[in-house]
């Protein structure tokens, strides 16, 4: 009997330091948790998107994510770094499966081709692509990108400065000189409203546009010439006209160093007209201005051309799912994603004509635009453009300063020359 | 005794005769469960509290470190950024990189190679890269807006002239040109004056921003975990980051820090003594509380055996008292095979041996009554018997027959003798007196042809002797030892230590060797008086003194017999009266 009781005594005892060590052991799992949540897959999705696009493209995972479980998209904005954190992720081979890319004689040799995946996938309907897009994303006749949006560039303008100015909205085929004679017009500098803005940093793929549209271009269309092209009479007088309007107070310069955007100060009706691609529309609508678009001015007896920005989806030749970054593409391609995508104009003529896009007076010079864009960009002519346009940009801007474009272009294709070796 | 020193605890115990047992066992019992119980829960408690407050220590002491090495890391690559930009200014090469805004191609150029570079230093915690100028001029992406970095406490009070690195601390990165942009990421500023008398960059300043939003996270995450209060301290008394919610340092406050190797700002998490202690604090009550289950299972298990054990022994008691009452037919209950079962068992036997010992008396004691009465019924006769033995004698005075008288007074006196049965053992002197009268009666019988030699000193005459021991011997040599009652007959009674030897020795017929073997034969048959009056008095020796003691017959046929008896000196009892005798309160 004695025994027995002691027995259960030292069990309760044993009970009790058993329920110690227990209490100790709970803290030190608490302290110790995370770990990784299995056998999800992750493809990574690098963009230069920021603000609502970039908002657009993550819901478009998020539905991409929802329709195929087990499967997260990690969208990498990269925004500016974006060539630079491509390349290092190329070189280190570590890319993002999939990205947006409109440099193809870049980065081609990165790339997957996608021939055998557009061939093989009829839900793809390439058919459905306006014809010149692909145009963009092959190098050497291989497909490196699928389309996944494109804009053509127009000029905005703000109809309530024009009625206040009493000046007449401008209307397709309308010209360079009457469009500087309208920005002198619209400008009101005790307002500090201007006619017109100009970027201070522009993109010179944007200013081809013009450029061809003078008759001219950056470079000669075998690749090989620069001299004569870039710093030809009719070149340089296409990217005077900016500085000379600058000179002259009829627009003011954006997006520099301590300065607003131009879309930030159109929206605030500080400029009249602005020239861009379809990305700040939506913008401007949400801001409530009363926006209108025309087709580029012409110069005067020469026929307007513009320029196509594309945007094109690639699979990075490391990827280590292809198949699946496939799917994403197509994904982001389908119709459904496209409609979501306001900042870009529908690269399926199906989902264009469903919406009637082409007959909506705003989206019209789109439109027409693309079918004056039949100019092959400079970078897809040379595979140095890249060198040589560091010296063009830089001459740019510095005429956006007030130097005199001929001279700066010729200084910019002396040093170039280099390049075209 | 513990009735007194355990007042408090008697008073709540049932009362009762048992009470002291059981309290004395009850107490017994809880220190020999309580000591190794709360021995052991302290013992447990100690060491378990003492391990989890030293690995909460030690976490506490890692996970500052940690917080220490990512910020030593952060705040390590934004200096080295910082110093990288610093040593590209400094070189001739980029002088052009002036104050002014670069309007000329050459300028544009050098300005497009340095963001370049700018891009190229940045990583994906780079929140932002700007070298500002005196003029207010910036390189660096163009999304800065340079009046509003006067929105950063810190930044005003950079000094132009310092030319050491000047930590801005964590603030909302909101100083973009855009309206419409929201407000940006948390950061963590670096503002380095760049000091190059009559170079080109002279009074710029460098500011490298990095989100800090993960080491922001990491310091929440960190005072989630630990409770413990989070401050970091510039070495001129800044407080650069507090834990949002409030607290009052006191001077027991567990603390953990650690100092940046970068910029020697102070980590230093506090943690309220409190909460240090708290999951020990834990332990401890759970220790507590299954201690007092133990003490309340260990006092109710002491006291359910208590009870049982203090029962069985109360219900001993109460049958022992039940026997003392004389209901000898009282058993108890054997319950188990332990000790108090055993004792059970041996007090039911010792009642039962009791039981039957007290019926044997109770038996003798009627057989004894009877014969008392049988005896008293006989001690009628012997006094009609002498009664009528005097008539005669006196009627043979009157008749003149003298020695019909005489034999007649001797006959008495033997008689006398042999019919007094109230003692058993008599003095030798009695003894001898009444062999003296038997030996008248043969005289008379016989005539004076025998001798009777007697050798006894009068002072062994005092020692008792069984009572009609020698008569019958005496018969027995004038029935077959003498022929016509002629012979010698000599008695001797000598003194051996401690002891009297008598030997009776005559010249008569002696006895035959088969006869004296028979003598003490175990089943004699009954064959003549002779032998019987032999083994009766031996028997009685041995009876009264002890088997040691008794007779011893030596004869050789046709040349007489030798008795010899042995027994112990006593003296008669001064009162007469022999506790070996029963029938010593007869009268």
């Amino acid at each position: 009997m004695k025994k027995q009781v002691s027995l259960i005594v030292l069990a309760a005892a044993l009970m009790m330091s058993l329920s110690a060590c227990g209490g100790s052991g709970g803290k030190a799992e608490t302290a110790g948790q995370g770990g990784g949540s299995g056998s999800e897959k992750t493809l990574r999705f690098a963009t230069w998107d920021t603000g609502d696009a970039l908002k657009i493209e993550q819901d478009i995972a998020k539905k991409f994510e929802e329709s195929h479980p087990g499967t997260k998209v990690q969208v990498e904005a990269y925004a500016d770094g974006f060539d630079q954190k491509l390349a290092a992720g190329f070189g280190a081979a570590n890319p993002p499966d999939v990205m947006y890319m409109w440099d193809f004689p870049t980065y081609h040799q990165s790339l997957e081709p996608l021939d055998s995946y557009a061939d093989k996938d009829k839900d793809l309907n390439i058919d459905d692509f306006y014809k010149g897009l692909f145009n963009y994303g092959k190098i050497d006749g291989t497909l490196y990108g699928i389309p996944a949006g494109f804009t053509t560039r127009v000029v905005y303008y703000n109809k309530k400065l024009f009625d206040e100015a009493g000046v007449p909205y401008p209307k397709d085929g309308w010209t360079w000189p009457e469009f500087q004679e309208m920005a002198g017009k619209l400008t009101d500098k005790s307002k500090k409203q201007y006619g017109f803005g100009v970027r201070a940093e522009n993109d010179t793929y944007d200013l081809q546009g013009f450029v061809w549209s003078n008759g001219s271009s950056f470079i000669s269309p075998d690749g090989k010439t620069i001299d004569g092209y870039m710093n030809s009479k009719d070149t340089a007088a296409a990217i005077q006209m900016f500085g000379d309007m600058l000179k002259n107070g009829s627009a003011v310069l954006t997006g520099g160093k301590g300065q607003q955007s131009g879309d930030d100060i159109f929206k605030a009706g500080k400029i009249a007209m602005w020239e861009s691609g379809i990305w700040p529309l939506e913008s401007f609508r949400q801001a409530g201005v009363d926006v209108g678009t025309v087709e580029m001015p012409a110069f005067p007896g020469k026929p307007v051309k513009g320029v196509l920005a594309e945007s094109a989806l690639s699979i990075a030749k490391d990827s280590k799912q292809k198949d699946l970054a496939w799917e994403f593409i197509k994904f982001y391609v389908s119709d459904a994603s496209i409609k979501m995508r306001v900042a870009d104009l529908p690269v399926r003529q199906s989902v264009v004509n469903e919406l009637k896009k082409d007959q909506d007076p705003l989206y019209k010079p789109y439109y027409t635009m693309l079918e004056r864009s039949d100019n092959t960009p400079a970078f897809l002519l040379n595979p140095k453009w890249n060198e040589v346009n560091r010296q063009l940009s830089a001459a740019v801007e510095s005429v956006m300063h007030g130097s005199n474009a001929q001279d700066v272009l010729n200084q910019a294709v002396k040093d170039s020359e280099r390049y075209m070796k | 005794m513990n009735h007194r020193r355990h007042g408090p605890l008697r008073r709540w115990l049932p009362a009762g005769a048992y009470r002291s047992i059981r309290t004395k066992l009850l107490v017994c019992f809880l220190i020999v469960t309580l000591i190794p119980l709360l021995s052991l829960g302290a013992l447990s408690y100690y060491q378990s509290a003492r391990t989890v407050n030293s690995q909460f220590g030690r976490y506490g002491e890692n996970a500052v470190a940690q917080l220490q090495q990512q910020s030593d890391s952060m705040l390590g690559r934004m200096k080295q950024m910082s110093q990288t930009i610093y040593s590209y200014l400094l070189d001739p090469a980029h002088a052009d990189l002036g104050s002014n805004p670069p309007v000329s191609y050459g300028e544009i150029m050098e300005k497009n190679d340095f963001e370049s570079v700018l891009r190229s230093l940045a990583n994906d915690q780079t929140a932002g890269i700007y070298i500002i100028t005196p003029s207010g001029y910036y390189y660096g992406e163009n999304n800065l807006d340079v009046g509003k970095l006067a929105g950063i406490l810190a930044w005003k009070s950079v000094p132009v002239t310092n030319s050491g690195p000047s930590w801005l601390g964590f603030y909302m990165q909101n100083h973009a040109i855009s309206a419409s942009e929201q407000a940006g990421p948390a950061v963590l500023g670096l503002a380095v004056p760049i000091r190059n008398p009559g170079g080109a960059q002279d009074g710029s300043t460098i500011l490298i921003e990095e989100d800090a939003r993960e080491l922001l996270r990491m310091f929440r995450q960190f005072e989630e975990d630990t409770k413990a209060h989070l401050t970091i301290q510039a070495p001129d008394g800044r407080t650069v980051y507090e834990s949002s919610e409030s607290f009052t340092p006191r001077d027991n406050d567990i603390i953990w820090d650690k100092t940046l190797s970068v910029n020697h700002w102070k980590i230093e998490a506090r943690l309220p003594a409190k909460a240090f202690y708290q999951s020990s604090g834990v332990i401890r009550s759970n220790t507590l509380i299954v201690a007092v289950w133990s003490c309340l299972l260990a006092f109710g298990l002491a006291y359910l055996f208590t009870s049982r054990f203090t029962g069985r022994i109360r219900a001993l008691k109460e049958s022992m008292q039940k026997v003392s009452f004389g209901k000898l037919d009282t058993r108890v209950p054997v319950e188990g095979r332990d000790e108090l079962g055993s004792l059970d068992i041996s007090f039911n036997r010792m009642v039962s041996g009791v039981q039957s010992l007290v019926q044997e008396v109770e038996r003798s004691e009627r057989l004894k009554k009877e014969a008392e009465l049988k005896a008293f019924h006989y001690q009628i006769n012997p006094h009609l018997l002498f009664n009528t033995l005097n008539s005669i004698q006196w009627k043979a005075r009157l008749e003149g027959a003298e020695e019909i008288r005489r034999m007649l007074y001797h006959l008495t006196m033997v008689l006398e003798g042999n019919l007094d049965i109230s003692q058993e053992l008599v003095t030798l002197e009695r003894e001898l007196r009444m062999i003296g009268h038997f030996l008248k009666i043969q005289e008379i019988r016989y005539g004076a042809v025998f001798q009777y030699k007697l050798d006894c000193e009068e002072t062994l005459k005092r020692f008792v002797i069984p009572r009609m021991t020698l008569q019958p011997l005496f018969e027995n040599i004038f029935f077959h030892g003498f022929t016509d009652g002629a012979g010698v007959i000599e008695l001797r009674v000598l003194e051996q230590g401690e002891e009297l030897l008598l030997e009776l020795k005559d010249n008569g017929a002696g006895i035959s060797e088969e006869k004296l073997a028979q003598l003490f034969a175990p089943n004699p048959e009954p064959r003549g008086r002779g032998g019987l009056g032999v083994r009766n008095a031996d028997q009685k020796f041995k009876l009264h003194f002890g088997p040691r003691y008794g007779l011893t017959v030596r004869s050789i046929k046709g040349e007489g017999t030798s008795i010899l008896i042995r027994w112990p000196k006593k003296e008669e009892h001064p009162d007469g009266e022999r506790k070996q005798l029963e029938s010593a309160d007869r009268r």
